[in-house]
């Protein structure tokens, strides 16, 4: 690194920065690409058939079918672009982006991995390094601001369905919301912190010590809650195929649309290592107590696929709610759980626990 | 007739939510590892231009002009398959050929042209029902496929090759005996 | 990064005031929270600046365009007559106001400490520290806020279930 650094005339510090974003928004922004590839080969595995295997690299090396999200990506850059007639035209440039940026710098501060020192520094494998005050709050905060591209998208549109979609969207998000935030401050009582190399270091490297044991409920709550805020399948009320065409994206073509598409894998990537650190100790690899950068990497990334393939796998076992049952349940299920949830850990931790 | 919904009581398990999903995810994933460790041959996709769907017996596919083993055609050119054929595609001219070693001497009739008209055949079989020789037959091809539409007219030579390659047999493209000019009869 | 997020929010403030589309303008108070969010962030208060968008630009701003697209006015009514008086006052006001504003800034002790002593990096607000600042100094306005929203919250309720 130092190396590196003298070579390109930068401290070692900016030299390790710019390399991080580019890993992590790099990472995400890739593994989001195969995600959609995967989520289309594991439904149609579900579903007893084969699913894309066919795009090939240069027409010979078929590789299972993973040069389809190049092909996908080519396919939408050519393709028209369009603009509706009477779309706000600003906006409806702007919505993409609205949705894809705050999708991206979700994982700001995750740690993807432990740090290590060297060379007299240390460093850390998270964007945002630790003690930056932000801590978890930041994900959540950017999480928030993911429904102004669904809303925006949908309104400059100007379409009745997009903005059905927009609009259903945004209240399951806010609602959502609520239960998902006391949800994770359960985490944050328990933890003594809210950073999250705080947070991952109070679960330790056994699992049994890990939040997904000490709070199920937390879990349950934080998990269904994810899934609204990423629009994912049982609550995905933007989008509704059978009911709104295809929500809050049916005027969205070529490159807008996959920007859109994008945004969502990169929110569910977001959302899955959120569950990782939060639930899952982070980096920390069952029962080996110091483990090598690498390995703590590797265990990480294992655990956030892992969640993302859970969002797939769920996304095709379960139907659509109504929406008047997602309210139902996200106001008088998953509201009243989280709150009993943090009521049962401030009251075991008033106990001395 | 009014239709008897069945309320279903649920037990708290399955009103928790959490359980059935879980159920229901037991049942996918099952279905995944299935398919996954299924081999690609076993899968019920069958995927076309690799593999091709074996068609059963009995399949109306594409045409056969069917041949004796010197190569001569059975067809005896009696139009009854023209008669037959209610797309009206099958079209044929006759022409007179002395065989000696099927018909013993005699003259006979044999189509000069046979021509079908594969854009316009619908594949009901009506022809095979009527010929007298069992000269055509449909068989299990349906890639019946051109660019344009003059070589979707099947003549006589390309019938009679349709299954060549899947039989192993040789293309012919000559009668084996020289059709015989028509005689008038000297008076 | 100061004068970047100052513009910011000034700019978003000039666009939400002058904005003819109800919608556009709503998102234009995004921005501007966005950017008084940052300069929280350069304040040394990444608590405030998150709170600051979880709360407004995460659920309040999307409450209020969500009961803006619900009610869908596209047109503007127009202002039935202008008050060019009103306008003048409220100009002079502010202006006076400002005058007052920076005054004091200028006047305030602080600022002649730090003009003395020169600045010191100040210690980021953590979570802990709001946390304690709640419950030890403030707790009687915590609990009076407390109460009110639970009024406000009772009231709501009443007011649109009708038959409970």
């Amino acid at each position: 690194m130092d190396k590196l650094a003298s070579l390109l005339h930068t401290t070692p510090a900016t030299a390790w920065m710019v390399a991080k974003l580019v890993i992590v928004f790099g990472g995400v922004f890739s593994l989001a690409a195969v995600w959609t590839w995967v989520e289309r080969r594991g439904a149609a595995m579900i579903q007893d058939r084969i699913g894309p295997n066919r795009a090939a690299l240069f027409g010979k090396i078929k590789i299972i079918g993973l040069a389809q999200p190049l092909a996908d990506g080519i396919k939408f850059f050519f393709k028209e672009d369009l603009v509706p007639h009477d779309a706000n035209k600003g906006l409806f440039w702007l919505a993409p982006f609205l949705a894809l940026v705050p999708a991206l710098m979700g994982f700001a501060v995750i740690p993807f991995g432990r740090s290590f020192v060297s060379g007299g520094q240390e460093y850390h494998l998270a964007l945002l390094d630790p003690g930056n005050g932000m801590g978890l709050l930041y994900p959540l905060a950017i999480g928030g601001m993911a429904v102004y591209g669904v809303l925006v998208a949908a309104w400059s549109s100007n379409n009745k369905w997009a903005i059905l979609g927009g609009m259903r969207s945004s209240a399951t998000m806010v609602s959502y919301e609520i239960g998902m935030s006391l949800a994770v401050v359960a985490i944050f009582m328990t933890a003594g912190g809210y950073d999250p190399s705080e947070v991952i270091k109070a679960q330790g490297h056994l699992p049994w010590a890990w939040n997904i044991v000490r709070q199920p409920l937390g879990f349950i709550v934080f998990f269904a809650c994810m899934f609204a805020e990423t629009n994912r399948l049982p609550f995905d009320f933007a989008e509704g195929e059978s009911e709104i065409v295809a929500g809050f994206n049916t005027e969205y073509g070529s490159m807008k649309f996959s920007l859109l598409a994008l945004s969502e894998y990169c929110h569910m990537m977001t959302a899955s290592a959120l569950m990782a650190t939060l639930y899952f100790g982070g980096w920390q690899v069952p029962f080996v107590q110091d483990p090598s950068v690498m390995l703590s990497v590797a265990s990480f990334l294992v655990k956030m696929l892992f969640f993302a393939w859970v969002y797939v796998w769920i996304r095709w076992t379960l139907p659509r709610f109504r929406y008047d049952q997602l309210m139902h349940l996200g106001w008088k299920a998953m509201l009243p759980m989280s709150m009993v949830n943090l009521v049962f850990h401030a009251w075991r931790m008033s106990q001395g626990h | 007739m009014g239709v008897v919904v069945k309320k279903v009581e649920l037990n708290w398990l399955d009103r928790t939510y959490v359980w059935p999903v879980m159920k229901g995810m037991g049942i996918t994933i099952r279905h995944f590892f299935r398919q996954i460790f299924t081999p690609s041959a076993k899968r019920f996709t069958i995927q076309y231009p690799d593999m091709k769907k074996e068609m059963p017996a009995g399949y109306r596919g594409l045409h056969e002009l069917k041949r004796f083993e010197d190569g001569a055609i059975k067809c005896v050119a009696c139009f009854m398959c023209q008669e037959a054929c209610p797309a009206r595609c099958i079209s044929i001219e006759a022409e007179e050929f002395s065989d000696l070693t099927f018909t013993q001497g005699f003259e006979e009739k044999r189509p000069a042209k046979f021509t079908i008209d594969m854009l316009r055949c619908i594949y009901c079989g009506m022809c095979e029902e009527a010929c007298p020789k069992d000269a055509i037959w449909l068989r299990k091809d349906y890639e019946v496929a051109a660019y344009d539409r003059l070589s979707m007219q099947f003549g006589k030579w390309d019938l009679m090759n349709t299954y060549t390659e899947a039989d192993g047999k040789e293309r012919i493209s000559q009668d084996p005996t020289p059709s015989v000019p028509r005689r008038t009869i000297a008076m | 990064m100061f004068i970047t997020f100052a513009l910011i929010t000034l700019l978003g403030a000039l666009g939400m005031l002058l904005q003819k589309n109800v919608v556009v303008a709503g998102l234009c108070m995004v921005a501007a929270f966005f950017g008084v969010a940052g300069l929280f962030v350069l304040l040394a208060n990444p608590v405030a600046a998150a709170l600051q968008i979880i709360v407004y630009t995460g659920a309040i701003m999307v409450l209020v365009l969500f009961v803006i697209m619900m009610l869908n006015s596209h047109q503007e009514e127009e202002a039935q007559a202008s008050h060019p008086v009103q306008r003048w006052l409220s100009l002079a006001l502010l202006a006076v106001l400002a005058l007052g504003g920076v005054k004091l800034v200028m006047g305030s002790a602080g600022l002649k400490a730090l003009a003395e002593k020169g600045s010191t990096m100040p210690q980021a607000m953590t979570l802990e520290k709001v946390g304690t600042a709640l419950f030890a100094d403030h707790l009687l306005g915590f609990e009076v806020a407390g109460l009110v929203l639970l009024a406000a919250m009772i009231g709501a309720v009443a007011l649109t279930k009708r038959n409970l």
